[in-house]
């Protein structure tokens, strides 16, 4: 774990190895003396610089257990495509290290291609071949014997429901189907790591559950390890083992899914208030005073409350804006999700259009440490 | 280096298969060599005698076509490699185990068949037209794979600017640097009849030795000088080209 972390470590999805044909249930990091966890990511300090003054990932610690999923969660900007980019040897690290399959992304890039399978953002597709073509030619130079060659990319053709479409020209793919060919191309040498860089953003609800079983189905099977960015939480919650949270260069916050949700508190009170900024910051003055409050963030036009058995606090948060002479329109009672996570880490919602709503405590997260 | 050769020789078939299924963007490759050879040799070719001494100037101008076939074809590379970088499939071509190399191999010497089929055809053109070939088929064989090479050579400059830069623009650079390299060699007249700064220029130019080896080859048989001062310039070429290559591979990757 990096410095300045505290880690959440409560028992964990068990990663499994694959060893001589057999699964292995790897015994978790905590509790068990002597216990290792084989990594199949590690990054140490690593950072990015552009120009000398834009610092895209300033200082990453993570760690990756094989056969693990695990989430990267960030807006647009927050680093997440440049720690990818990195750790599959497009670019150079400005500072750090990392590791991937167990070798050196600088010093052994070329033993590290030939490990990983990658998914880019873009999916980087040739429009002038068939997809057909494109998948035995990505298996001849990640060196598929060429006797395999047409049966693999025949078989991953299927995996991904392309058949009929095998033999046309990619420039005719649909979205959905480009993101399947991409995915398949990422997996025509069977690699053990494979990187997913917001796999699902813009497709249909259909081909995101299409990409999301495909995932699940290679992890259980087959105990491959995915290191996936999104900007959709469901998609972390859904998918992932372990998820860290990205903003501004750093992460945040790591843990799995519960652990990330528990630490925040077990409920949300959302008072939506009547009136403008003014009743919103004596609204948020007023349900300090609660004892049983966690935190409190004033985002837009509520206060979200994080405290622990909300149904009971309901009635007194109501009571203290009452005092106030103040009113909620809407009270709602729910359980954290990981943007009510990430709202706490970064002061604003992960929004998909990249909108920021930053409420007063943003400034005080300013400085991006973790917990 | 057999890794090498094999990815090349796949990155190379998927090029060419990409030129196939493009055939509209050859007409030009195929059009202009041939629409200047045919207006040059008829605007100066009853007078090229008189004039400085050239009596078959079919054959003269031969080499020039197939200079302008390498001008235009060789930017293909280019093009096609910004086109990989737009798409994202560079990057994809980039996270294989491919040696490096082989990525860029594999568009020059794409590029280097696409000059030799368009040479093959130019010369086919010439020795109809009557050009003559001083040493026979081997010759035509010599200067077709002159041609390929220096084609594979003189395609890295736009690969090199495709790669630095990402632009389209720039990719083309390479056709327009071409054409004064042309000019300023012996591509119209013997360089005996130009005015003294022109000789100095042409002296020092590499295309001039290119032409004058291949011209040797149709006009005046086996001269191992000329083909020497010919292969030496393209590979001289090749080296600069594909060490501008080299550095702006690297560079995508700082």
């Amino acid at each position: 774990m990096g410095v300045g972390t505290r880690p959440l470590r409560k028992p964990q999805r068990r990663p499994r190895l694959r060893t001589a044909g057999r699964r292995v249930d790897l015994p978790h990091r905590d509790g068990i003396r002597g216990a290792r966890t084989i990594e199949a990511i590690a990054a140490h300090g690593l950072v990015k610089h552009f120009n000398g003054d834009v610092r895209a990932v300033d200082g990453i610690d993570l760690s990756v257990a094989e056969g693990e999923i695990f989430a990267f969660l960030g807006a647009n900007g927050s680093g997440k495509t440049t720690t990818v980019r990195m750790l599959t040897t497009l670019l150079r690290p400005t500072a750090g290290s990392a590791a991937v399959a167990g070798f050196d992304v600088l010093r052994r890039a070329s033993a590290v291609r030939r490990r990983i399978g990658v998914a880019l953002q873009e999916a980087g597709l040739d429009d002038l071949q068939t997809g057909r073509e494109l998948l035995s030619l990505q298996a001849r130079l990640y060196e598929v014997p060429a006797r395999e060659v047409a049966a693999r990319a025949t078989h991953l053709l299927r995996v991904v429901d392309l058949e009929d479409a095998a033999d046309r020209r990619i420039k005719t793919y649909s979205g959905g189907m480009r993101r399947r060919l991409d995915l398949a191309a990422a997996l025509v040498h069977r690699p053990g790591v494979v990187f997913l860089d917001e796999p699902t953003t813009g497709l249909d609800p259909i081909s995101r559950e299409a990409i999301w079983r495909y995932v699940g189905e290679l992890n259980r099977g087959e105990g491959v390890t995915f290191f996936l960015t999104t900007q959709y939480l469901e998609e972390a919650d859904r998918l992932a083992h372990n998820v860290a949270i990205m903003d501004r260069g750093r992460i945040v916050a790591e843990g799995s899914p519960e652990e990330l949700k528990s630490a925040i508190g077990t409920d949300v009170v959302t008072l939506r208030i009547e009136g403008g900024s003014d009743e919103l910051a004596r609204a948020e003055q007023a349900v300090r005073r609660f004892d049983g409050v966690e935190d409190v963030r004033a985002v837009d036009d509520a206060v979200i409350v994080y405290v622990r058995e909300g149904s009971a606090a309901i009635a007194r948060l109501v009571l203290l804006l009452d005092e106030a002479s103040l009113r909620a329109r809407e009270v709602t009672l729910a359980r954290p999700t990981l943007d009510d996570v990430f709202l706490q880490r970064t002061g604003h919602h992960l929004d998909a259009e990249d909108r920021t709503i930053e409420g007063p405590a943003a400034r005080g997260q300013a400085d991006g440490t973790r917990p | 280096m057999m890794r090498t050769l094999l990815d090349t020789y796949q990155l190379t078939l998927r090029a060419l298969r990409e030129s196939a299924r493009q055939p509209a963007l050859e007409i030009g490759n195929v059009f202009i060599p041939m629409f200047f050879f045919a207006v040059t040799v008829g605007a100066i070719g009853n007078v090229a005698g008189r004039a400085f001494g050239v009596d078959n100037y079919t054959g003269f101008q031969l080499p020039v076509a197939v200079l302008q076939a390498v001008a235009g074809a060789s930017g293909t590379a280019g093009l096609g490699t910004v086109t990989d970088i737009e798409r994202g499939y560079f990057d994809k071509l980039m996270l294989t185990p491919a040696p490096r190399i082989s990525l860029v191999l594999g568009r020059l010497c794409a590029d280097g068949v696409r000059v030799m089929a368009l040479t093959i055809l130019i010369t086919v053109v010439g020795l109809i037209a009557g050009s003559g070939m001083k040493t026979g088929p081997l010759g035509v064989v010599v200067l077709v794979t002159m041609g390929g090479v220096f084609g594979l050579a003189y395609s890295g400059l736009g690969l090199a600017l495709a790669l630095k830069t990402g632009s389209a623009q720039a990719a083309q650079l390479g056709f327009l640097i071409f054409f004064p390299l042309v000019f300023l060699s012996p591509a119209f007249a013997p360089k005996q009849v130009f005015a003294p700064w022109l000789q100095f220029l042409a002296t020092i130019n590499p295309v001039t030795y290119i032409v004058e080896g291949m011209r040797a080859l149709v006009l005046d048989g086996w001269d191992a000088g000329s083909l020497a001062g010919a292969f030496g310039s393209i590979a001289g070429l090749g080296i600069f080209t594909l060490t501008l290559v080299l550095l702006a591979l690297r560079s995508r990757t700082a």
